[in-house]
């Protein structure tokens, strides 16, 4: 009886921290399919806003950014993550300890910080060379905060890893690209999955450090962040809407690969 | 049986890594079907030793010559030579099949099927199938051909192991203490399992461990190591009965080590009197380590023993008594099928071909010969 | 090709855009651009500028300081719970709740800003349903309480992944060795439990102060730019007043500041756990 009671009360306090963080979200959620332009006051389910946002073609050029930039850094953070992982794995200690620790500085430094020292680097090279803050610049900013998060879920593999596996590929006939390739890939793949998985959710998702990255061309982020300056509207709800599901789903696979691991 | 050539020859190897020379100038030739067994504690350099032999690790100095050539600088993928390791290093996003199939997926059509000219891709994958499954079979493993390697216990991921090198028709099978895994029950038939399959496949097996009993049971020949280099190299027999020095019989199987003088030919002092013995030609008054082995010594009575002494403690060993008796200032380790009560007087006795005189180690000389003033 | 030099596109890339971006906040921040254009070597001046300026800034860095603190306090109380409940045998297997409080940190801070001023704005949802009641219409955007309501919304989870995490790993047999001998559950949670939670106290305390004190855009959006932070200080200099000097001087002065207090927490961790708990 007295066990139940208490039960009940943890019970109602973890629902309360969800009702916390979830209302805003579900209020968001539920008007964007307002046929109103109210928050608050419910006229009706419709889909106006989601029709409206699709021909928005500022919003369809955000996406296609963002997209782009998202998908070009995840592929260049995986490659050089990956290859940094094996390499730093292999390496003696001393070179390895001090990778890792660099790797961890982007990681720890302020967002905003990693964002301005880029943007002022970007200035810099562009008294050199013909380079505008845009897409490529928002693109290499990515690269350098995904690339330590596929090399940190890439690491563990390789340390769990039979320390002996390489030696065995070489010794059944492979050679060591070969090796490197039909063997050590495949065995640290789900890493790989996972770190990619995270970067594409990290870079979907930013937005101080692509703020200050780039100049004219615009993310989803900021352009979420223009229009909240200007107050609240229902064509960011829906927009909003998308981006989060988007996030969640990408977030259910990762969540359902590592409790897969945890049971295999 | 063992040819008498020498496929493999270690001369003069040394390896360090960084400050500590974990070879010193090894020389050891390994001859065609021949079972070596490399023993020896943690440390002794025996598995680098065998990295060197498989291409993991590159010699600083010295040469390893492979059936007449000179190996140096050979990579791994080139050298006829398979490996088994410590924690078998199995490929797990493989399964079974795939894992013993690896090796000769990547050998050319020609060389899997000689004889045969532009083999057809169907006739390649008969014969690795044909090779895989007859060696799946020789490691009792066939019905586990399509099992995660991960689903496998300790003892089958080890045939596997074994199964993976051996498919490739090595002319020598590194194994690196390839047992230490498994449970004692387990270890005993794997042993003698692994025995057979030399014998039955005609390759020589290099085998590193450090377990005495191991060593015994399957080699033809056994390299006792210990500090980089080689302390005695022989067949099992006469490493156990006639241990070059104080290490090796202290590492193979159990003794009582004394320190004692060879007084001349045939006469040694230890324990406070002299004993006869079977060894000749050290120098006279020589300090030198007088072994005994626990087994050897027999208990009489009191009176008619040649040294007097008292029962300390008593252990049962399953087939025998292990007792501690003290006598003439020293605590001999007694191995017997009787039991003698702590307490009790007895005496102690050995006949001279069972006691073993060998030179002092190099590095204890210096203090021994002191303490013999 | 050893596999060691693979690690090199890495080590490059980490160098060229980790390593030579702090260089130029060090090199604007000791330095001034002059009316003619030319850079001018003014050492510790922009520092210095920070406590000057008849204390605008002082007071700025006090607001961000005193807010992160509160937030990251408000957190803790709030998270320490939520994360002990959860561990407990009750919930343990209830892994999806685990998830679902996880879930937010990954989503955009800006969107959880955004979802949290439909909630909070003049005609938002909270006053529909206070006016709804016949009380009268609250003033909640645009004020200091807002602004720590929108930290405190972004930040908790972060609070709760790692107490939970160590809470979870904690070997239950020293709980239940520690019932053995006679502890009563109050004092097996202040005398066991909440010791060896040390650490992951710590990492909570630093993944919520953290970005909380560098945090820009929150305060803009819920606080209506009434109650300027640190870091939209540094925006404005870096994106409207084009004083890339004196924000590079914030953002060093920021840094060294957050780099200190991690240290400082680590430290503390260490000792904590060096001596087996000691008394809290």
């Amino acid at each position: 009886m007295v066990k139940k009671f208490f039960r009940g009360l943890k019970g109602s306090y973890i629902a309360l921290i969800l009702l916390f963080l979830y209302s805003p979200i579900a209020v968001m959620i539920a008007f964007s399919f307002n046929a109103g332009k109210s928050r608050a006051k419910w006229e009706g389910f419709s889909f106006k806003w989601y029709a409206e946002l699709f021909n928005n073609s500022a919003i369809m050029e955000a996406l296609k950014v963002t997209l782009i930039v998202a998908a070009i850094a995840t592929v260049v953070s995986v490659i050089l993550g990956t290859l940094g992982a094996i390499g730093i794995h292999a390496s003696r200690k001393g070179y390895a300890t001090t990778l890792l620790n660099l790797s961890y500085l982007p990681m720890t430094m302020p967002d905003i910080v990693t964002g301005v020292s880029l943007m002022m680097m970007f200035g810099f090279v562009a008294g050199f060379v013909k380079i505008e803050r845009g897409m490529f610049t928002m693109i290499l900013a990515h690269i350098t905060f995904d690339t330590p998060y596929v090399l940190f879920s890439v690491m563990p593999k390789l340390k769990q890893m039979d320390p002996n596996t390489y030696e065995a590929a070489l010794d059944l006939g492979c050679k060591p690209m070969k090796a490197l390739w039909k063997v050590i890939i495949p065995e640290i793949s789900p890493g790989i999955i996972t770190g990619a998985l995270l970067a594409l959710t990290m870079s979907l998702d930013d937005f101080v450090i692509s703020y200050f990255t780039t100049e004219k061309t615009q993310n989803l982020s900021i352009l979420v962040y223009s229009a909240a300056k200007r107050g609240v509207k229902p064509d960011i709800y829906a927009l909003s809407t998308i981006m989060f599901l988007t996030v969640l789903a990408l977030l259910i696979i990762v969540n359902k690969r590592s409790t897969l691991e945890d049971i295999g | 049986m063992v040819e008498d050539t020498r496929l493999i020859e270690l001369k003069g190897i040394s390896k360090s890594f960084g400050t500590t020379q974990v070879l010193k100038n090894i020389d050891l030739y390994i001859r065609r079907k021949e079972f070596v067994t490399l023993l020896g504690p943690s440390g002794c350099g025996k598995t680098t030793m065998l990295r060197i032999i498989g291409g993991f690790e590159t010699q600083d100095e010295g040469k390893l010559i492979f059936d007449g050539k000179d190996l140096s600088g050979v990579p791994p993928y080139k050298r006829r030579v398979n490996t088994v390791f410590q924690k078998y290093a199995l490929f797990t996003h493989m399964n079974v099949y795939d894992n013993v199939a690896f090796g000769l997926k990547l050998k050319k059509p020609e060389e899997l099927l000689s004889g045969v000219s532009n083999p057809t891709r169907k006739q390649v994958k008969e014969e690795i199938n044909r090779r895989v499954t007859r060696m799946l079979k020789l490691v009792k493993m066939d019905a586990y051909a399509k099992r995660s390697v991960d689903s496998l216990s300790g003892g089958q991921q080890q045939r596997i192991a074994i199964a993976r090198a051996l498919v490739n028709e090595p002319e020598v099978l590194l194994l690196d203490e390839p047992l230490g895994a498994l449970d004692l029950k387990l270890r005993r038939e794997m042993q003698l399992e692994l025995k057979t399959m030399q014998q039955q496949l005609g390759i020589t097996f290099i085998y590193v461990t450090h377990d005495q009993e191991e060593a015994l049971t399957m080699s033809d020949t056994i390299v006792v190591m210990n500090g980089g280099e080689i302390q005695q190299i022989g067949d099992g027999k006469s490493i156990y009965d006639e241990p070059k020095n104080a290490f090796v019989a202290n590492f193979i199987g159990d003794s009582n080590i004394l320190d004692a003088v060879m007084v001349q030919d045939y006469e040694v002092f230890a324990a406070g009197r002299s004993f006869e013995c079977v060894d000749e030609g050290f120098a006279p008054n020589e300090p030198v380590d007088m072994v005994v082995r626990p087994e050897d010594i027999m208990i009489v009575g009191e009176d008619v023993g040649m040294l007097p002494g008292e029962v300390k403690s008593v252990l049962f060993k399953g087939v025998h008594y292990e007792m501690f008796v003290e006598a003439a200032g020293f605590n001999w380790k007694v191995h017997s099928t009787s039991m003698y009560p702590v307490g009790s007087r007895v005496g102690l006795s050995v006949v001279p071909s069972n006691i073993h005189i060998m030179h002092k180690m190099k590095e204890q000389t210096a203090p021994a010969a002191e303490e013999s003033k | 090709m050893k596999r060691s030099y693979f690690s090199a596109p890495y080590a490059v890339w980490m160098v060229v855009f980790t390593i030579f971006p702090i260089v130029f906040v060090g090199l604007y921040a000791i330095t001034t651009r002059r009316a003619d254009g030319n850079d001018l070597y003014t050492g510790l001046a922009n520092i210095g500028n920070i406590f000057g300026n008849e204390g605008t800034y002082m007071k700025v860095l006090w607001r961000s300081l005193s807010l992160a603190l509160q937030c990251t306090a408000i957190c803790l109380l709030l998270g320490y719970p939520c994360a002990y409940f959860l561990a407990s045998k009750d919930f343990a297997k209830h892994k999806t709740l685990y998830v679902l409080i996880l879930l937010p940190m990954w989503m955009n801070f800006l969107l959880r800003t955004y979802a949290s001023m439909g909630l909070l704005e003049r005609n938002g949802v909270i006053n529909s349903i206070v006016t709804a009641l016949g009380f009268k219409r609250l003033e909640l955007i645009g004020t200091q309480g807002a602004v720590l309501y929108g930290m405190v919304y972004n930040y908790l989870p972060f609070m709760i992944l790692p107490i939970h995490t160590v809470l979870k790993k904690m070997d239950q047999r020293v709980i239940e060795a520690a019932q053995d001998l006679g502890a009563n559950p109050v004092r097996v949670f202040y005398k066991v439990t909440l010791p060896l939670s040390i650490p992951g106290i710590i990492s909570g305390i630093t993944m919520v102060f953290m970005p909380s004190v560098t945090t820009f855009a929150i305060s803009g959006l819920l606080g209506s730019g009434n109650f300027m932070l640190i870091g939209d200080v540094i925006e404005t200099q870096f994106m409207s007043a084009n004083n890339w000097n004196f924000g590079s001087a914030l953002s060093l002065f920021m840094t060294v500041l957050i780099l200190i207090s991690i240290g400082l927490l680590n430290r503390m961790d260490k000792s904590k756990t060096g001596n087996g708990g000691g008394k809290w």
